[in-house]
């Protein structure tokens, strides 16, 4: 199964977020680490490390079985992302946009919050952690869509 | 010390329907409680609905989980109580995982992790949930009893009202020194009875305010928990004064025989066999009552709304129309493990709702049968409370009674005995109304005899 455009729309605009708040033209794996480092503080502090590793685990294996490219990716004991580094070159959407295994890692994440929070605490969730990004209309799409 | 130099205690809604009254009002502002109870009794559903009733973005709410049920679990359930407001979290409400911090260090470090949430949230509402899985690391560098009282301590100081939630069996309530450091002491107990699962409440303690004692009845639905006082939320209210007025069935010669009819306010039990009228005269006084403009609630067991008032309507009587005026309310409560307390508050609500005068109970022994078989062991006595209370609200009764306790039903109606029977009777249904001025002109005044010297009527 292939990770919902909606999520992967949803990453993208986390990504954009980042990529406007650090106002440097920062590579795309920094903006990815950046989205999920955020999401592990966060959702960490709420379901816990171990909660929150568990999860991320969950969405590095959906994710693997879309975007190969992360063979490297792993998830350490405290959640973090270790290894995006390895797939740096397959992260330019512009050359391979195939290979956005960040983006799909994200949207994984964001799709597994969806499936076990349902849709409203997910979205107010997400608005917390980046209150500037505009979440209104996407919050409707996924609506539609889910 | 005169009242005015007293403190006020403010008073927080609980947002559990049936609560405030049982506390007495509400729960006082910056108490320090435990919820006590067994895995599955509604502990945690209790203190989320405290949580959706009293956070706000100015005061939010921090809920600590320790460990045992996972955050995104407990939420996922959670959310799909009708209380649950999704758009307080996470601003209102915060959820704030512990687990790492009492796997990994000592319950000072998980103290430590509460006071600094704490001083950076500012919060009216702090729940530990469960608190009592921090001890059972052996490590631990304080004793559960230390570290609750540190935590008190604090969480008074920051003006926070806190909930610990903890799962006690029944035997560790007495002599356990956690709770006396508590204001509030909730006891939720869940036990089987024969194929039943009744629920029930306990204010063990609270400081401060009365709260009603015993044993309360409380149900979890899709509205999160519900309880029903054991006073039947009447304590506050005021009781009627007596009145002389006479409310009428509409038949003249039983009325004339009763003075009038049925003095407002009492009540009234209707004996006899099987299928000698008695809900047909019932069904009349309801008629009867929303003819001169009194509302009126028939409680049924046994049978449905619709197959009762069809049942009159076959007999002449219309109470479809009343129904669709909001005149009459024809109750059906469910038949399975009701308790007296849970009915109770299903008639008052209908009583209010229509401002009902005039209430049939139809019958004591489909109520009898409807009850949790737990229940069933204390129904004279609640039934004594039942009349109590609502005919100290001005509603006056009529109730068929269950055959084995009618000695008893006899004690306790307050005013009148309406034993029927039909001579010759066939066993089916009845075509037509009885002709009950018949029967009453066909005895003698000398069959009225007087109970507990109040005006009684007694058709043998």
């Amino acid at each position: 199964m292939t990770t919902p455009p909606e999520m992967r729309d949803l990453a993208r605009c986390l990504l954009a977020c980042e990529a406007v708040a650090s106002k440097t033209s920062e590579p795309l794996e920094s903006a990815i680490l950046r989205v999920y480092e955020k999401l592990r503080q966060s959702l960490g502090a709420f379901a816990g490390v171990a909660g929150f590793q568990s999860l991320a685990l969950r969405a590095l294996t959906q994710a693997k079985s879309e975007a190969p490219g992360l063979w490297a990716v792993k998830i350490a004991a405290d959640g973090s992302l270790q290894g995006l580094g390895e797939i740096k070159t397959q992260i330019d959407m512009d050359e391979d946009p195939a290979g956005e295994g960040g983006v799909i890692l994200i949207a994984r994440l964001l799709g597994l919050l969806l499936v076990f929070l349902g849709e409203a605490i997910t979205m107010r969730f997400v608005q917390s952690v980046w209150p500037d990004a505009a979440l209104e209309d996407r919050n409707s799409e996924v609506r539609r869509k889910a | 010390m005169s009242i005015q130099d007293k403190v006020t205690i403010n008073q927080l809604p609980t947002g559990v329907p049936g609560l405030d009254e049982i506390v007495g009002g509400g729960l006082p502002e910056f108490s320090f409680n435990i919820i006590a109870g067994a895995p599955g009794s509604g502990k945690t559903t209790l203190a989320h609905q405290f949580v959706f009733a009293n956070a706000s973005p100015e005061r939010p709410a921090l809920y600590f989980t320790v460990l045992g049920e996972s955050s995104i679990k407990m939420l996922r359930y959670q959310q799909q109580y009708t209380f649950f407001d999704p758009a307080k979290l996470p601003g209102s409400i915060r959820f704030i995982n512990l687990s790492q911090v009492v796997l990994e260090k000592d319950l000072g470090a998980v103290l430590e992790e509460i006071t600094k949430e704490v001083e950076k949230s500012n919060p009216a509402v702090v729940v530990v949930d469960s608190f009592r899985t921090m001890v059972r690391k052996p490590q631990s560098d304080m004793d559960l009893q230390s570290f609750i009282q540190r935590l008190a301590l604090f969480l008074a100081s920051w003006q926070a009202t806190t909930f610990l939630i903890g799962e006690y069996a029944e035997d560790e309530l007495r002599d356990n020194p956690i709770f006396t450091v508590a204001d509030g002491l909730f006891w939720l107990r869940q036990t089987a009875e024969r194929n039943s699962i009744v629920r029930k409440l306990q204010i063990v303690k609270l400081r401060g305010q009365d709260s009603v004692p015993g044993l309360h009845t409380f149900r979890i639905t899709d509205s999160g928990v519900q309880a029903f006082s054991r006073t039947f939320g009447l304590t506050a209210r005021k009781r009627n004064p007596p009145s002389d007025r006479r409310l009428c069935f509409g038949i003249p010669e039983l009325d004339k025989m009763l003075g009038g009819g049925i003095r407002e306010g009492d009540s009234a039990l209707i004996a006899g066999s099987s299928g000698t009228g008695k809900s047909v005269l019932a069904t009349q006084f309801i008629a009867e009552g929303i003819r001169h403009g009194e509302p009126g609630i028939v409680a049924v067991f046994e049978e449905r709304p619709q197959a009762y008032a069809e049942r009159a309507t076959s007999l002449g009587l219309d109470l479809e129309t009343p129904q669709k005026d909001g005149k009459l309310t024809i109750l059906y409560l469910r038949p399975l493990d009701l308790s007296v307390d849970e009915t109770m508050h299903s008639i008052l609500d209908a009583v209010q709702k229509i401002g009902a005068k005039r209430l049939v109970i139809d019958s004591l022994a489909g109520f009898e049968m409807a009850l949790a078989p737990g229940f069933r062991a204390d129904f004279r006595e609640s039934l004594y409370r039942m009349i109590f209370a609502l005919t100290g609200i001005g509603v006056t009764i009529l109730r068929e009674p269950l055959r084995r306790c009618l000695n008893f039903q006899r004690r306790s109606v307050r005013d009148l005995v309406l034993e029927v029977s039909v001579e010759n009777c066939k066993k089916e249904a009845p075509a037509s109304l009885p002709d009950w001025s018949q029967e009453a002109v066909s005895r003698p005044p000398e069959t009225l005899r007087p109970l507990r010297g109040e005006p009684v009527a007694v058709l043998v």
